[in-house]
């Protein structure tokens, strides 16, 4: 298939191609899906590193399944969203209690103009307050308010009802609100949100 | 849904902040990923040779020999004949101890063998 069409194909037809050997789908799905699952990753870990590794995990069980993914059963996406999460899930366990304190800081440090600033301070202080919520919060609060899943693919990929996901979202946002509210006094934010 | 609409979200300016801040991938990454991609694509390329033209299978020396003496069959046959052995051996019949004895110091008597009349009948007349 040309690569003008390959772009436009859907992931699921994509990795067929993959499976059956084409050298072009692997580069349109991997340019595709890696920045979800690395901002995916980045976002339930909180550290650069360990995202990366995840999202190199998660894209060779994909590489790895293609040949028995069967068309019109799962979304690509759907697939790697979950698989992600449960490689994240897997890591911090094994971290907590070593310290996420340990994370290397964002690579732009940039310094900009007053209102990139206080853009960049509020990503950091979701960031943290993410950290700071149960797992399962943390991620259904990701999937529904940072990548905009709806809560039917989302209950899907946390294998849990929809009305389930409502209210890990909901119980994550008072948390998010209440931890949040409190900083926003102490950096000063701007009520322009 | 259990959400307040979305423009008096408290949340949504941190919402909007973390979505522009997506992290992007590096090249060394994408290029793993992508290595990684080429290497199973070059395993699985190469697996349907090997289905095709099997390697020989290598028996092991008990299978070896078995088929030497005649296969599993013959195997069995042989195994209780060991047995059958071993217990004799362990819990010889009363005279069978006595009746060696006599073999190993050369009586004859214990050749003796007290046949039926009529199979002395037979052998006379040539019959076996």
């Amino acid at each position: 298939m040309p690569l003008d069409e390959q772009m436009s194909a859907p992931d699921e037809a994509l990795l067929v191609l993959y499976a059956n050997g084409d050298a072009v789908a692997a580069r349109v799905l991997t340019a595709r899906l890696v920045p979800r699952v690395l901002a995916q990753a980045q976002r339930l870990l909180g550290n650069r590193a360990e995202a990366e590794d995840v999202a190199q995990e998660a894209m060779l069980r994909l590489w790895k399944i293609a040949p028995e993914w069967r068309q019109g059963e799962a979304k690509v996406t759907t697939w790697l969203y979950r698989v992600t999460a449960n490689l994240c899930t897997d890591r911090f366990r094994k971290a907590r209690g070593v310290g996420l304190d340990e994370a290397p800081e964002p690579e732009d440090e940039r310094p900009g103009p007053a209102e990139g600033l206080q853009e960049r301070a509020r990503a950091d202080a979701l960031q943290d307050a993410l950290d700071r919520l149960p797992d399962r919060q943390r991620e259904a609060v990701i999937l529904r308010h940072i990548e905009e899943l709806g809560n039917p693919e989302i209950a899907e990929i946390m294998e849990i009802s929809v009305e389930a996901v409502e209210s890990l979202v909901a119980r994550g946002k008072r948390a998010l609100a209440a931890d949040l509210s409190a900083r926003r006094d102490d950096l000063g934010y701007t009520d322009d949100g | 849904m259990m959400d307040e609409p979305e423009n008096t979200d408290p949340l949504k300016a941190f919402f909007d902040a973390g979505k522009a801040a997506r992290p992007e991938p590096g090249d060394a990454l994408m290029a793993r990923i992508m290595a990684d991609a080429d290497r199973v694509q070059a395993e699985r390329a190469k697996a349907p040779a090997a289905v095709t033209a099997p390697a020989p299978v290598r028996r092991g020396w008990l299978e070896r020999l078995a088929q030497a003496l005649g296969g599993w069959p013959a195997m069995t046959g042989l195994a209780a004949a060991t047995v059958a052995g071993l217990w004799i051996g362990v819990s010889a019949p009363a005279g069978l101890t006595g009746m060696a004895q006599d073999v190993i110091a050369g009586n004859d008597a214990a050749y003796l063998i007290d046949l039926d009349p009529d199979a002395t009948f037979v052998l006379a007349d040539g019959g076996m």
